[in-house]
């Protein structure tokens, strides 16, 4: 029988409180509002991991914005097949044409999921595309990306909350933390 | 761009390569495997006597990317050919991926059991030996440099009697009076 996870006690450090993620996003959301005054500024948002930070964000940004979700699917493949490509699971549901875009996203780390997202982007010719991203963790970085506005800069451990998961859970933790070792190791898989 | 359809299989030398091909294809990154060899070693005829092939070239982003998911004491040779390989061809973009960097990405990917399983050893894959390149190295481009091991890592020397796995095969094969197909030399006032 599986333990449910005890969301607060599997957590072994807070990383950021969730007054420093409040004290960061309206920082971020006067210099987007800046930044975009007079434009038509697009908030593209990365299900699902970036539904707080964009929920908090949007009502940080003082000028007029329009939003859209995306959803891509994950890399889930085994040792023997093919996983196949990456698809979307969730299109965006207006025209970015012309528009002033601003993807953003909760973490990145590898690059290669925004990466894909950019170049889908691009390809529905937006006027700019930047980006922003609450957490920036620059050691495990593949692709390089232009980050236009980043919160925090984190080393190099597993963190959950905030939208972050493991597993699909710990996403409605108010703070970000660094999960124990104990609750993935062992041979866990999602 | 990457053909999605084609299998993975040999040559990839680990588990973890393979493993690693199908994450770039599914996120649409093209590569190559082991495209390049770069020599870092020469004797005093110009012989080469070692070099370094990256597992995967992505010219998409003009990054190469090597695995190192085997145990530490060949982490350590791998690192001290990294530190060559950038001293004598600084315009080459390269990563090092260790296994701690593979296992992070099999948590996100909630398969960190097949990351125990991929990593190491256990993951290197019995293939045959593939065929040494039979171009001969042209003398004239060789130029003759003598690296000592500097840095004292302690990591054996290329006539290690240790077992050679597969790849490490291949490659002495390649590093040994042959060049493979595409051979990377440094520019001459780059070296030494």
């Amino acid at each position: 029988m599986q333990t449910k996870p005890d969301l607060t006690a599997d957590v072994g450090e807070i990383l950021l409180s969730e007054d420093e993620i409040q004290a960061k996003v309206a920082e971020l959301g006067a210099r987007i509002s800046t930044d975009y005054a007079g434009k038509s500024l697009t908030l593209v948002s990365v299900l699902k991991g970036s539904l707080p930070f964009m929920a908090d964000l949007m009502r940080a940004i003082t000028i007029p914005v329009r939003i859209d979700l995306m959803e891509v699917s994950s890399y889930g493949g085994t040792a023997t097949e093919s996983s196949g490509l990456v698809r979307i699971l969730k299109d965006l549901s207006a025209s970015i044409a012309g528009e002033d875009v601003l993807i953003v996203e909760d973490i990145i780390d590898t690059g290669l999921t925004l990466n894909y997202l950019i170049r889908y982007l691009r390809g529905k010719n937006p006027a700019t595309l930047r980006i922003c991203t609450l957490l920036d963790k620059p050691a495990r970085r593949l692709v390089d990306i232009p980050v236009d506005y980043r919160g925090f800069t984190i080393p190099d451990q597993f963190v959950v909350g905030y939208g972050l998961d493991y597993g699909e859970i710990y996403r409605n933790l108010r703070f970000v933390g660094v999960l124990r070792r104990e609750v993935y190791a062992g041979g866990a898989e999602g | 761009m990457t053909d999605p359809l084609r299998e993975i299989a040999p040559p990839f030398a680990h588990a973890s390569e393979a493993e690693m091909a199908r994450i770039l294809d599914f996120y649409g990154i093209a590569w190559e495997y082991e495209p390049h060899t770069f020599p870092i070693l020469w004797n005093l005829e110009g012989d080469v006597v070692e070099s370094f092939s990256p597992d995967f070239f992505l010219a998409d982003l003009d990054l190469y990317l090597e695995m190192t998911t085997l145990r530490q004491k060949l982490v350590r040779k791998k690192n001290r050919k990294l530190r060559r390989l950038r001293e004598l061809y600084p315009d080459v973009h390269i990563k090092l991926f260790y296994a701690r960097d593979f296992r992070a990405l099999m948590l996100k990917y909630g398969k960190l059991a097949l990351a125990d399983a991929l990593t190491g050893t256990a993951g290197q894959a019995g293939l045959p030996v593939a065929p040494a390149a039979t171009e001969p190295m042209e003398p004239g481009l060789a130029t003759a440099v003598i690296v000592l091991d500097a840095v004292g890592d302690g990591s054996a020397p290329p006539t290690s009697p240790s077992r050679p796995t597969a790849a490490r095969r291949r490659r002495r094969r390649r590093a040994a009076a042959s060049v493979p197909a595409t051979t990377i030399r440094p520019d001459r006032s780059e070296n030494p």
